[in-house]
């Protein structure tokens, strides 16, 4: 009973958070930048105006576009119960699925928000779909390659095996692998949360990619599409922070005081990594389009060479 | 074999100081700028001298601590001093038309890799030294050798050619530390001094190419052919 | 005193480069390095005789005489002979004035005493470090002149040289260290040791070890496909430079070859080695054979003989056995004196007609009568028809290889040989019996004795070896087949 309130506290934490850690970086962007910015809370009275608004839907819309976006938020809801949020125990329903499960639930979200792009049949519709998928081209094997590294480091594919292995083990920690795959996977963040030097949540439409794809949407159905992404960056913000960088810090016993400190404590690592995520998008500019491959090129190298490392050592 | 019998302290000291060294050697296949191939270039010296160095205090080898301090006299100072020097004055900055994308040459890079690895592996379960540091350096060496030929076949400039031919040597050294720390110093030292000439020479020679050909890219030095 | 003989031999050339440093008249120069060559002649002359059957170390085990290495550098010290008398005529067209011959002559000594201190090298590292001062030496030799075309080939020689010979110097390392996994971590790496550590260790080490050599010295050696960078420097480099790299340069890297096979051979574990050997002297024959027939250059002509050449010697070397050695030995020297002679002739007729091209060069017997005729049958030694050495050594070495497991190289390079025969006597059938199209001016040059000389002092010796094979030097092979 208690590890099943623990999981639906797991899923409310990221429903609740994730719209905070999207403001709070917006804020700091600004002020590093040296103007006010909004507040961190804004994206909640965002999602709260966008519910109550009217829907507009296009003509040429089918049951894709109502669809999609109930999609990739159920979606983004099953993964934390995948993944380790609060407890570094497994809960109930986490063998579900794997961190190669996590990482295809998660696709699968992304691939519902592209559909729901074409689906209008809008001109940029068409170009932001297209191009997150050439995007998802570059970063897909590199993700898969990342996580099979992760799961050769600690030689099991469950993310608490992992989680278990690097706070155990220091020597596992400051491996030549789990420091590679670090890298590696901070670079994926950055491509799959849409910050530079990929960046693209802008309204230009020589550049954006994000915003392309939802262009049609707008009330309730934008509302969900916005929180769905949010947490997309919070699901892959937790899985950096809990499995591979600071696995530190969850509850270790599953009771409610511990649970509480396990949340207030994940969201002080999210601010630490925000930090660091702010101080490189504002220390670079955006890349030409021909040129994201470069990123993940180098991602791909340092994935390689954790799977090498790991192997020889 | 000093690779066989390493406490995991030390074996993991030098897996590090190889890998980054290899990971530096990367950096310099995905640069266009000549200035951070350089830089690369100098800090995988500083590196191979500090693995020398190590293996030195591990393997009581008294006499690789004088390898270490002239490697990094030699090559983590006076060859990038020298390389330097003939990057000012030749007035190139960066690889203007690249035959290969740098991402393509990292990719690549990285298949290189496996198959090196495949290579030592095989190598390291005959001899029975698989799950050693000795595998990693055989690793290291062969991927660090063909890396220097791709940086070697796809870069034009005269410096990055230069640069890619003393990753070769980078490499080989590296590998020579750790798998045969004992080779006499006579070797090692003549290695060093001869490494020193060939920059020379090869600075004579760019200041040739550039006074009687106009330009140090090899996409001018195209008239003998057949 | 074959160690008061080895010194002479090596302080002689270098004593020659320090003093055309030191005094810059261009007669004195000359005259120094013809001094030094006669010199080393003499002194490397006994050396053969001294060497059959026994070898000779010195400088703690440093050094180290033995019959293969004393053949070697009698074959270079005779190139280097010829090509100082050469020189003397050939530079002289070339640079009138003189200002800058010191510098040649001091280079050419230093390449020729790099050259003659390679043989003799017993630990393998520092057999490595020889090679690779020729090449720094011989890259300016080959930019001499100082034109676009000479500098690029001298970028390109020693830009790929230099990478190829790094892979020597990993093989050297990997034969190091298979030695040390059965001797220890510090020991002497000579020869002999090495042949002695390998029945030892694992075959597929020696196997991977042997690979690496063999491409890198096989850069050095221009095998086919690493050969990219012989036809340019062999025909960018002023004639009496080429005729020393061919001649001289390319056998001291194939001595290289011959001694790691022995190596391997005493290892007897795998045929990969012996195997892998042939294959390249095929690919060299083969690559040879292409450009041959559709060449335009008269020195890039004669940079692909060499290729062929090399690829015969490495068939030699692979076949094995006293057939196949003796035959490469007897190659080796002949090739030596031949290819020289075809150098000279080349260099004479480049200046005669003032193009490097043979579609220039025309009735050559009308105008040069004597070493047009000379360099003709030259061209007919070269391409290995009788009476002369190399019909000799050919023929033994394809007998090698009809017993050999690998008889199908031989029949290819019969094959070959037939067909770079065909082409290269095309070229110089037009060059000496074609039609006359009225190109330009009849060449006026006079080729004084300096010129022809060393092509008569070439000629003879392979006209003569090629109907007498003294009993002496065969046995001379067989003790180097039976003791390598």
């Amino acid at each position: 009973m208690r590890d099943i309130l623990l999981q639906i506290a797991q899923v409310a934490t990221v429903l609740a958070l994730s719209p905070l850690l999207q403001g709070v970086i917006a804020r700091w962007e600004e002020r590093v930048q040296r103007s006010r910015g909004p507040s961190a809370l804004q994206p909640y009275r965002d999602l709260w105006k966008l519910l109550h608004k009217e829907q507009v839907v296009p003509q040429t819309a089918s049951w894709i576009y109502y669809v999609a976006p109930v999609v990739a938020f159920t979606c983004m809801l099953t993964v934390p119960i995948l993944i380790p949020v609060l407890t570094d125990f497994p809960l109930p329903l986490s063998d579900m699925g794997d961190i190669l499960g996590g990482g295809l639930v998660l696709a699968l979200g992304s691939f519902a928000i592209l559909l729901a792009g074409l689906d209008s049949g809008s001109a940029y519709g068409g170009i932001g779909s297209s191009r997150s998928v050439m995007v998802a081209i570059l970063a897909e094997p590199t993700l898969i390659l990342v996580f099979v590294g992760i799961t050769l480091l600690a030689k099991a594919m469950l993310p608490f095996v992992v989680n278990h292995l690097l706070v155990r083990d220091p020597a596992a920690y400051w491996s030549p692998a789990h420091l590679f795959l670090i890298l590696a996977f901070f670079v994926l963040l950055l491509t799959e949360t849409d910050r530079l030097p990929i960046h693209s949540s802008t309204h230009i439409e020589v550049y954006m990619i994000e915003e392309a794809r939802v262009l049609e949407y707008s009330g309730p159905l934008l509302a969900l599409v916005k929180w769905a992404s949010m947490m997309k960056q919070f699901i892959l913000y937790i899985i950096f922070v809990n499995v591979l960088t600071l696995p530190w810090g969850l509850s270790h016993a599953g009771s409610a005081p511990g649970a509480l400190a396990a949340a207030a404590a994940l969201f002080l690592k999210m601010l630490a990594v925000g930090a660091v995520v702010v101080v490189v998008e504002t220390a670079q500019s955006r890349l030409r389009f021909y040129r994201y491959q470069e990123p993940l090129a180098a991602s791909f190298l340092l994935a390689v060479l954790a799977i090498v490392a790991n192997q020889l050592s | 074999m000093l690779a066989a019998h390493l406490d995991p302290l030390a074996a993991s000291l030098f897996s590090l100081l190889a890998i980054a060294s290899l990971l530096l050697a990367f950096v310099m296949l995905g640069s266009r700028w000549l200035r951070d191939y350089l830089v690369a270039f100098t800090i995988e010296s500083w590196l191979i001298a500090l693995l020398s160095a190590a293996v030195a205090y591990y393997g009581g080898y008294r006499e690789l601590y004088l390898v270490a301090v002239l490697t990094a006299a030699f090559r983590g100072v006076l060859l990038p001093y020298l390389l330097k020097r003939i990057i000012v004055r030749l007035n190139v900055d960066r690889e203007l038309h690249l035959s290969l994308q740098p991402s393509s040459s990292l990719v690549i890079g990285a298949l290189l890799v496996v198959f090196a690895f495949v290579v030592s592996t095989h190598l390291g379960a005959r001899l029975g030294l698989a799950g050693t540091v000795a595998v990693l350096a055989l690793t290291v060496m062969l991927s660090m050798k063909l890396i220097g030929f791709l940086m070697l076949a796809v870069r034009h400039e005269a410096i990055s050619q230069i640069l890619g031919l003393l990753v070769l040597e980078n490499g080989i050294f590296l590998g020579s530390q750790i798998l045969v720390p004992g080779m006499p110093l006579l070797l090692e030292l003549v290695i060093l001094f001869d490494l020193l000439v060939i920059v020379v020479c090869f600075g004579v020679l760019v200041r040739y190419l550039v006074a009687h050909v106009g330009s140090t890219s090899s996409r001018e030095l195209r008239r003998l052919v057949g | 005193m074959v160690g008061a003989l080895l010194l002479i031999l090596t302080l002689a050339p270098l004593g020659a480069m320090l003093g055309c440093l030191a005094l810059r008249a261009p007669r004195a120069c000359e005259r120094l390095n013809l001094a030094a060559a006669i010199v080393g002649l003499a002194a490397a002359l006994p050396l053969p005789v001294a060497a059959f059957g026994r070898s000779y170390a010195f400088w703690d085990r440093y050094v180290l005489l033995d019959a293969i290495g004393a053949w070697t550098l009698l074959c270079t010290a005779v190139v280097y002979l010829l090509a100082s008398i050469y020189a003397v005529g050939y530079m002289r067209l070339l640079d009138e004035d003189g200002r800058r011959l010191h510098r040649f002559y001091a280079l050419f000594a230093g390449f020729a005493a790099t050259m003659l201190c390679g043989p003799l090298m017993n630990n393998v590292g520092v057999y490595w470090i020889a090679i690779e001062l020729t090449t720094l030496v011989s890259t300016f030799l080959v930019g001499f002149e100082l034109g676009k075309e000479s500098i690029e080939a001298a970028w390109k020689y020693i830009i790929v040289v230099s990478a190829g010979i790094s892979l020597a110097l990993l093989g050297t390392v990997l034969f190091y260290w298979a030695g040390s996994l059965v001797l220890g971590p510090t020991y002497d790496m000579t020869w002999s040791t090495l042949r002695a550590v390998a029945p030892k260790v694992d075959a597929r080490l020696l196997d991977a070890a042997f690979l690496l050599v063999l491409i890198g010295y096989g850069t050095k050696a221009g095998l086919a496909p690493m050969h990219t960078w012989l036809p340019d420097a062999h025909s960018e480099g002023p004639a009496p430079v080429s005729a020393m790299l061919s001649g001289a340069l390319l056998n001291t890297a194939m001595l290289g070859i011959a001694r790691f096979l022995a190596v391997t051979d005493a290892a007897g574990g795998s045929a990969l080695p012996r195997t892998v050997v042939v294959v390249f002297g095929v690919v060299s024959l083969l690559v040879a054979a292409l450009f041959i027939v559709r060449q335009e250059g008269v020195k890039r002509l004669m940079a692909y003989s060499s290729v062929e050449h090399m690829g015969v010697l490495a068939l030699g070397f692979g076949f094995g056995g006293p057939l196949g050695i003796a035959g490469a030995l007897y190659h080796m020297f002949n090739h030596s004196l031949t290819k020289s002679l075809m150098f000279f002739g080349a260099g004479n007729a480049m200046r005669a007609y003032g193009s490097k091209d043979m579609s220039d060069i025309r009735a050559l017997p009308r105008h040069y009568p004597v070493s047009g005729a000379l360099w003709l049958a030259g061209a007919v030694a070269i391409t290995g028809a009788p009476p002369f050495g190399l019909f000799l050594s050919e023929l033994m070495i394809l007998r090698a290889g009809f017993a050999s497991p690998q008889a199908w190289a031989a029949i290819a390079m019969l094959v070959l040989l037939i067909v770079i025969f065909a082409g290269f006597l095309n070229h110089f059938r037009r060059m000496y019996f074609g039609e006359e199209e009225g190109r330009g001016a009849a060449p006026a040059l006079r080729l004084g004795g300096w010129l022809t000389l060393p092509m008569w002092l070439a000629l003879v010796p392979v006209a003569v070896l090629g109907v007498w094979w003294p009993q002496a030097l065969w046995s001379f092979f067989h003790s180097v087949a039976a003791h390598p």
